[in-house]
């Protein structure tokens, strides 16, 4: 029943940090349910990203209880219900938070590989 | 959140999510034109393990670990049902553990961390004067308390008290009742941080030599208050009578109250004022007192010795006599609360203590084998789970929840035990021990208790299941692993942890039969005397009546006739203390010859003699022709004549010879020395001793107080005990209501009382010994058990292979044989080392007496053997067939 567990762990782990930072970043553009953020997240990557369900709803939940995130059941234009997550104030605080990190990070790993 | 319906409803929701998902997915699909039942495959394929997705994401919640352990407990409890007899096992045997441990920590609790019931009692100190070596310390004279009072600085303040003399009696309402009465200075109730529940109390003012604002006052204790008058609320003002003397109540004190602590077997208490008389001008040993001081905050009791080791240095120069001035050159500055437990006591109950937790520790060791065995035996299911994919945590978790279980139900049945076990002491405990076991076990040993099995719990199923969950999966899964070399090194654990068991056993036992041969070297101590057939009553002599008038006259002759001619007493006779009465002594010092004589002295009848059956060395008994007017005598015993006799050989050198005045021209010669005898310990040789017949002691004489305070009367009679004292009861109330509080006891039980600490060490470590062999027995068992099923298929083979019989059994009794010879080397190892423990309690064998080392080695190793023989027989009835064709 469980035997793929660990490799799924391993996936949210290396992950983690920059799902996150997507997520709210998809999360900036408007309310949205977990199937849309991956839907949006996969168009504006140009096809490349593709979060899987695996690591998609453990993130989401985890932080629903961080409050970075807040959930509710609503309609779609599809007239489907589903779990509609938008982002809080203390969710934009993380943002810009992990943005400045990952912005510096970027910066001192491209300043290595141009030196 | 976090509900077990909050729980549920969130798990719903997660599944309508993933739907909601799987449906938008499937729709987009479909929109672009993919076929219906190949949008629903790809998008199951990208979606991937559902199940796991959803698990995962659960794990997120935070709270899921109470899910988990509600599986956890619901499984263990499937897996006691299944296997009863080993669950039983289990929680027999941490429940023995716990249970020892549990009842012997409630009392030594109750006894050593006694709480007192003043404000904050840590800061009471008594203050004691004492030579440079003294092991008994005295009370201390007005004059040197008064110079503590101005001198010294560690303290807030000092009270000081002393007990009236005599035995004092209080008129209640209906009967007169015996109290504890103690006159206390006025700001002793303050310092001790204690006020009244009703009146106003002492109103505090200096020690004064004349009469204050508190003279003719008295405070009753609760006790009193109710027994007394009934609880009347209007007690206050009215006048009462102690010894027909008349006081004002001015308060009651709350209940639970008490002061001096624990001295008193007399449960009610009144304090009247301290009134300072001539004799507190002088320094003497008339007119002493009892000094509790109050430190200062933050300030030691070694800070505090070494100030008054600076006054005192000052106040002993004050007194004229050189000895007096060395013996009270030390002051002893002690916690009020030390000085209320009995040394004795406190190494009896430390002692049992550690051996209670000796026994809980082997019941660990046992419970820690038997789920070891079982983790061992459970390896597939574990090393399956693991290939399921549950993590070691997990694992683990679900183990240690199964310890926890397991040891859950043998706390609540550890309590049982534990309160079955203090109710038993309760009637083994020795009177005199003071050790007080009405305890009911209180919160703190509950959460003593529940630290415990935690602790059991933890140690006895984490080790295993860490053990078994690190074992490799795959080989266990392809050939049921059983002799791979983790295993066989698993089985050289319990081996070892079975020779630890034995060890331990060993120890305990090897303490449990050196304090049996103690008992039994007790009860043989010729004592000098008989003991069967007598019983004393302890007389509540109400003193007060007898200030001008006779006592011996108006009370004790005519009691003792009546008495005498009671159905069924042989002879009845007075004597101020029975041999190891240790109620009341009285000491004597004199010179003789010329020669400075100490003694204890006891006015006694002549009809002791006869009852007690003792026997003369030399001279005569006191007789009928020993009368107030007759010649003064006085009858010795060994002790006394070895040290002072003229003659040291010859014992009736001392006849003839002077000993004392009874009055002022009356002297009294030695007529009689009598044969040994032990009178205020079996254990003891006895000490100089003075007997004088008490009708030549009038109210003229030296030492007439002491025989109306304290007198036993001796009766030896061939009816039932229990038929007896009431009878008796009714003839002292005749004679004086007041006597009617007397205390009745047998000589046989006296004996048996005296000795104390070593019997209820005895008795307990006799369960305690007789628990550990029991546990050991079976931890040897279960071992050799496991260890033949395990080796079945071995077993078979050997026997196909020709193997006799006889080997098989050899083979399993030398493994039982090794585990048994290494743990009883260690365990007389450990017995010698913690020799010490138990030394004090010794009488005529010694701490590593080899004797009882041998006969405890041996009583394990034979009973180890037994319960190896069950499974080594067992091997060898091994059907080889059977065995090969099993698994």
């Amino acid at each position: 029943m469980k035997p793929e567990r660990e490799k799924y762990r391993n996936r949210i782990d290396l992950l983690q940090g920059t799902l996150d930072m997507l997520i709210l970043q998809a999360l900036q553009w408007g309310a949205q349910h977990g199937y849309g953020i991956s839907q949006a997240l996969r168009s504006r990557s140009g096809e490349v990203l593709q979060v899987e369900t695996g690591s998609l709803y453990p993130a989401l939940h985890r932080m629903e209880r961080q409050k970075w995130i807040a959930a509710e059941w609503r309609q779609t234009e599809q007239n489907q219900r589903a779990r509609f997550y938008k982002i809080t104030a203390e969710g934009r605080r993380q943002l810009a938070h992990d943005r400045s990190k990952w912005e510096t990070m970027v910066a001192a790993i491209s300043s290595i590989l141009e030196a | 959140m976090g509900s077990w319906r909050g729980f549920g409803t969130r798990k719903a929701e997660l599944d309508a999510e993933m739907e909601a998902h799987k449906r938008m997915a499937v729709a987009d699909r479909a929109s672009r034109g993919d076929a219906e039942a190949d949008a629903r495959a790809a998008v199951d394929r990208e979606m991937g393990n559902l199940p796991l997705v959803k698990d995962v994401t659960r794990d997120m919640w935070g709270w899921v670990w109470l899910e988990r352990l509600g599986q956890d407990v619901r499984y263990a409890l499937r897996q006691m049902k299944r296997s009863p007899g080993f669950a039983a096992s289990v929680i027999g045997t941490l429940a023995l553990g716990i249970g020892a441990a549990a009842a012997m920590f409630t009392v030594v609790d109750h006894v050593l961390l006694r709480p007192l019931p003043y404000k904050d009692a840590g800061r009471l100190v008594l203050l004691e004067e004492g030579g440079p070596d003294a092991k008994i310390f005295f009370f201390a004279p007005w004059a040197d308390i008064e110079q503590w009072k101005s001198q010294s600085r560690s303290f807030e303040d000092i009270a000081f008290s002393s007990g009236l003399e005599g035995r004092t009696y209080l008129e209640g309402k209906s009967a007169a009742v015996q109290v504890d009465a103690n006159a206390v200075s006025s700001n002793l109730f303050e310092l001790l941080g204690a006020t009244p529940a009703l009146g106003h109390g002492f109103l505090v003012e200096p020690p004064s030599f004349a009469a204050g604002k508190n003279t003719g006052t008295i405070i009753l204790s609760d006790t009193i208050w109710r027994e007394a008058f009934g609880g009347d609320k209007g007690i206050v003002g009215r006048v009462v009578r102690v010894n027909d003397t008349p006081y004002a109540v001015v308060g009651v004190m709350p209940p639970g109250f008490r002061y001096p602590e624990g001295t008193s077997a007399v449960s009610g208490q009144v304090w009247t004022a301290i009134r300072l008389g001539p004799k507190d001008r002088e320094r003497n040993f008339d007119s002493d007192y009892g000094v509790i001081a109050r430190l200062r905050r933050g300030v030691s009791v070694q800070t505090a010795t070494a100030e008054m080791a600076t006054i005192q240095k000052r106040v002993a120069v004050q007194y004229t006599d050189a000895e007096q001035r060395v013996d009270h050159s030390v002051v002893r500055v002690e916690r009020y609360g030390d000085s209320l437990i009995d040394a004795d006591v406190k190494k009896a109950l430390l002692a049992l203590l550690a051996a209670a937790g000796v026994l809980w520790l082997i019941a660990s060791v046992n419970v820690t084998n038997l789920l070891l065995a079982r983790s061992m035996a459970r390896q597939r299911e574990i090393a399956m789970r693991g290939a399921l994919g549950a993590s070691r945590g997990r694992v683990v978790q679900q183990m240690v929840v199964e310890g926890l279980v397991l040891s859950g139900c043998a706390a609540v049945l550890g309590i049982g035990l534990a309160l079955v076990a203090i109710r038993l002491t309760r009637s083994v405990a020795p009177i005199h021990l003071n050790v007080d076991f009405s305890t009911q076990v209180d919160f703190r040993i509950l959460a003593a208790l529940c630290g415990l099995t935690l602790l059991s719990a933890v140690l006895s199923t984490a080790w295993p299941a860490l053990i078994a969950v690190r074992a490799p999966i795959e080989p266990v899964l392809k050939q049921g692993g059983l002799q791979t070399g983790a295993g066989r090194r698993h089985n050289r654990l319990r081996s070892g942890l079975v020779a630890v068991e034995v060890a331990m056993s060993l120890t305990l036992l090897v303490a449990c039969g050196l304090l049996l041969r103690t008992i039994y070297t007790l009860r043989h101590v010729p004592l000098g005397y008989r003991t069967d057939h007598i019983i004393v009553a302890n007389l509540s002599i109400p003193s007060y009546r007898y200030v001008e008038k006779s006592v011996t006259a108006s009370l004790y002759q005519p009691l003792l006739e009546r008495a005498q001619q009671l159905h069924g007493v042989q002879a009845a006779g007075l004597m101020s203390e029975v041999p190891l009465g240790q109620t009341f002594n009285i000491v004597l010092s004199l010179r003789m010859n010329g020669s400075n004589i100490s003694a204890m002295l006891k006015p006694v009848t002549p009809e002791i003699q006869p009852i007690f059956r003792m026997k003369m060395l030399a001279g005569r008994f006191f007789s009928k022709d020993d009368t107030p007017t007759s010649e003064g005598a006085a009858v010795v015993n060994p002790a006394f004549a070895r040290l002072y006799a003229p003659n040291k050989h010859d014992s009736s050198s001392l006849l003839g010879i002077k000993v004392w005045n009874l009055r002022k021209d009356t002297p009294a010669h030695i007529i009689g020395v009598l044969d040994d005898e032990r009178q205020s310990s079996v254990a003891q040789p006895s000490q100089p001793e003075v007997e004088i017949c008490l009708c030549q002691i009038t109210p003229g004489s030296n030492i007439y107080q002491p025989s109306t305070i304290a007198m036993d009367l001796v009766v030896r009679t061939d009816r039932p005990t229990a038929q007896m004292i009431p009878e008796l009861r009714d003839l002292l109330r005749q004679a004086s209501p007041e006597l009617a509080n007397s205390t009745f006891s047998t000589m046989n039980q006296i004996v048996e009382d005296s000795f104390g600490s070593q019997r209820l060490a005895a008795h307990l470590l006799e369960i305690f010994g007789g628990a550990a062999l029991l546990l050991c027995v079976a931890g040897l068992y279960g071992l050799l058990a496991y260890v033949v099923t395990q080796r079945t298929r071995e077993l078979g083979v050997r026997i196909a292979l020709g193997a006799q019989r006889g080997n098989l059994l050899w083979l399993v009794m030398r493994q039982a044989g090794g585990m048994l010879i290494v743990g009883v080397a260690a365990g007389i190892g450990l017995a010698l080392a913690s020799g010490w423990l138990v030394r004090g309690f010794l009488y005529g064998v010694q701490a590593h007496d080899g004797w009882t080392l041998a006969g405890a080695a041996v009583l394990l190793l034979f009973s180890g053997l037994v319960a190896a023989y069950l499974p080594a027989r067992r091997a060898a009835a091994v059907d080889p067939m059977m065995a090969l064709r099993s698994e």
